[in-house]
């Protein structure tokens, strides 16, 4: 036991103190900001970068240029229809000061059709502005034609989003609203979380075989103590690791988190700017999601969530580790590695399947065999697993965590100990008898 | 009774038998050299006795008591193939490796500190390994392997990658052990360290053992009444007593072989009538010559296969 925490903390320490360790931990999080923020920054400086738009508008009705209002982006110059004769012409007389010409015929309220013609490029963003801006006018107009006193508001009373509310009946008789999308999104979350953390760890700890075994220390440490101690200290020594990064990252997560909201003002304590006026409908949304995500019952997901997660941590772990130990070098390890991805995949992809169907024939199987169950069991689990299905899904999972332990320790003892010649499966399976 | 005793162990793998019913007896305090020629099943009863592998038939006793799992801690052992974590600081790593045999961590420092002083690696304690030069790494793994003082020690190519004066001192330090009472069981190659330092040695080849023995015996054993005569004179062959064998180049003695039968004595009595002798020696074979002469004449049937 003493042995087994010694070679615990080693592997710890010899991790975590790692310089890639804490460029990782710290450059993570940054890279994620990164990607969010990029596209953010460079659409800003898109904008910012080019100069307003100059747009001349030639509404031959004389009723709809009005809709058109100027911003950074465009600046709308109407001209009188009967100005300009040849709009080609007039774009050429322009020697480039104007950047397109909109033409809105006379026949628009039955065409429809509005036309924009220039040499240079022609954005998606300026279609739209205009589609979004002559529609709705040109709609409140035909309207308006119709000559029936207050239509606009008998529309928008007549108005209805039907908001369909899933309940659930449970065996009680009593009802509850199932939160569909919250529980879907929080057991989508920790999927992710397992799957991540299995496959990056999983990982770290094959290397951290291979790196023995390439440094020949590792038949000094094994005359110290039983390689399945060995084994056993590198899995919960990573492990531990993991739990360290994931804690700093919830924990970096917290403080942007609050220093953002406050900086946004989420904190609700100022007066409704006009802006914000409008986020209140948002603002409303937000508050049901959040009541969703306060009805899940979170007790017993969490409590799943760990033994999922320690059952397919130990069971993945052991594998690489196993695996592992029967290569000399890093890149001879994917002649192993590949199957054990690929189930990981296949039971990433069973997971994200089974979010149409939480209880359908697929998700009930790939959430009790053992190797789809950790990533599986997770999407379901926010929407109710019988118990029985539950008790033979972790049973399961333990069961054969434990066993694929044992046979990666005994194939561990031989590997360590191998050297030249490349294994082969067969080999793996001579090793463990 | 011996300290190590090993007795009929046999080891099979998938294919083939690395130990088929080997023996040995170890006395305590005595330096013995386990030799033979590659694949001979050396490094797995090495093995067998640091419990790294288990033995599939016979038993190991140490002390007279049938070897535990807990034993390893009385054991320090020095693979052929050994390593440090390179990202490791020295004194840590030394500090790890005699916390793993049972050492509290304030002896293991102080056992950490003693051995980097008399090795002069008392600068390097907090650098990481991999700044050191190999020379220095070859001493830190020594120290590694004996931080906690074991009664048993085993060495597997100990001068292997070693440089003269390095390996000088790494003798040094395993004759002091021996004096100060480890028993020591040394695998190697090299059959001059093994004349050297070796009282006992024991000669593996195709898993059993071929020779056992102290090396004074062995070495009778294997003499081929051979006399190393020196003299001005140049000697005729007499047929009856000896035939002339070619003359050593470097030391320029006249070199006899007695004829079956004929003991030292008279065939020197002869001599002495007849020419002028200044010195004569028995010549014993080196153990190198031992070696390959017993490795080849076993392997000799199986060629012929």
């Amino acid at each position: 036991m003493n042995k087994l925490r010694l070679i615990i903390a080693r592997e710890y320490m010899s991790i975590v103190g790692r310089k890639s360790f804490i460029f990782m931990t710290l450059g993570m999080p940054l890279l994620f900001v990164l990607i969010g923020a990029v596209p953010v920054l460079l659409a800003y400086l898109n904008d910012k970068g080019s100069d307003t738009q100059q747009i001349a508008v030639i509404d031959e009705t004389g009723r709809y240029a009005a809709a058109l209002h100027s911003d950074d982006m465009y600046s709308f110059v109407a001209l009188r229809g009967d100005t300009v004769t040849d709009a080609r012409e007039f774009y050429d007389k322009s020697n480039g000061s104007i950047d397109a010409i909109v033409i809105i015929p006379i026949d628009v309220d039955s065409t429809g059709v509005v036309n924009i013609y220039s040499e240079g490029t022609i954005t998606p963003a300026l279609v739209s502005t205009l589609r979004s801006a002559l529609t709705d006018t040109i709609e409140a107009a035909h309207l308006t034609a119709m000559g029936i006193p207050d239509i606009q508001q008998m529309i928008e009373k007549a108005h209805v989003d039907v908001d369909v509310r899933a309940i659930k009946w449970s065996e009680a008789g009593d009802e509850q609203a199932s939160s569909t999308e919250a529980a879907m999104g929080l057991g989508l979350m920790l999927s992710l979380i397992t799957y991540m953390f299995v496959l990056m760890y999983g990982a770290m700890i094959m290397n951290s075989v291979i790196e023995e075994k390439t440094n020949r220390i590792v038949e000094v440490v094994v005359s110290s103590c039983r390689p399945f101690q060995l084994m056993l200290g590198k899995i919960i020594g990573v492990g531990l690791v993991g739990l360290t990064q994931m804690a700093i990252w919830i924990i970096l997560l917290a403080i942007v988190g609050t220093v953002a909201g406050g900086a946004l003002g989420w904190t609700g304590a100022q007066a409704p700017s006009p802006d914000a006026i409008a986020q209140v409908q948002d603002m409303s949304a937000m508050q049901a999601i959040m009541q969703q995500v306060m009805s899940i019952n979170y007790v017993p997901i969490v409590l799943n969530f760990i033994l999922y997660f320690i059952g397919g941590y130990l069971l993945y772990s052991s594998l690489f580790a196993g695996l592992g130990s029967a290569v000399d070098q890093p890149s001879d390890s994917s002649q192993f590695t590949t199957p054990v991805i690929l189930i990981m995949i296949i039971a990433f992809y069973a997971g994200m399947a089974c979010m149409e169907n939480p209880s359908g024939p697929m998700a009930v199987w790939c959430s009790i065999i053992p190797f789809t169950s950790p990533v599986v069991m997770m999407i379901r689990l926010p929407f109710g697993v019988p118990i029985w299905q539950l008790l033979l899904s972790l049973g399961l999972l333990f069961g054969t965590a434990l066993a694929i332990t044992w046979l990666a320790a005994r194939i561990y003892r031989r590997g360590i100990l191998h050297y030249g010649k490349k294994a082969s499966f067969a080999d793996l399976f001579k090793w463990i008898k | 009774m011996a300290y190590l005793d090993i007795n009929n162990v046999v080891k099979r793998y998938e294919g083939h038998t690395a130990l088929a019913g080997v023996s040995m007896q170890v006395e305590q305090g005595c330096i013995y050299g386990l030799l033979g020629p590659n694949g001979a099943g050396k490094s797995t009863l090495i093995r067998i006795i640091n419990r790294i592998l288990a033995a599939d038939e016979g038993s190991v006793t140490l002390n007279g008591k049938q070897m535990t799992d807990d034993d390893i801690t009385h054991i320090g052992y020095l693979p052929e193939e050994r390593g440090l974590y390179k990202k490791m600081k020295v004194g840590d790593h030394i500090v790890y490796l005699g916390r793993l045999k049972g050492m509290t961590k304030a002896d293991a420092v102080a056992s950490m500190h003693w051995w980097l002083d008399r090795f002069d690696l008392k600068e390097w304690e907090n650098k990481k390994v991999e700044n050191l030069s190999k020379g220095m790494q070859q001493k830190v793994q020594f120290i590694g392997t004996v931080i906690h003082r074991p009664p048993l020690l085993i060495f597997d190519e100990p001068f292997s990658g070693f440089d003269p004066v390095n390996a000088e001192q790494l003798k040094v330090e395993i004759l002091a052990l021996r004096d100060q009472g480890s028993t020591i069981l040394f695998s190697t190659h090299n059959m001059s360290s093994v004349e050297e330092v070796c009282q006992q040695i024991t000669l593996l080849n195709h898993a059993q053992v071929v020779l056992n023995g102290s090396v004074d015996e062995v070495k009778q054993q294997h003499k081929k009444n051979i006399i190393a005569v020196e003299t001005p004179d140049s000697i005729e062959p007499n047929d009856a007593l000896f035939t002339l064998l070619p003359s050593d180049p470097v030391k320029h003695d006249t070199r006899i072989k007695l004829a079956q039968g004929v003991q030292v004595r008279d065939a020197i009595a002869w001599l002495n009538e007849h020419y002028v002798l200044t010195g004569f020696t028995e010549v014993l074979p080196s153990m190198n010559e031992i070696f390959i002469e017993t490795v080849k004449s076993q392997n000799a049937p199986q060629n012929n296969e």
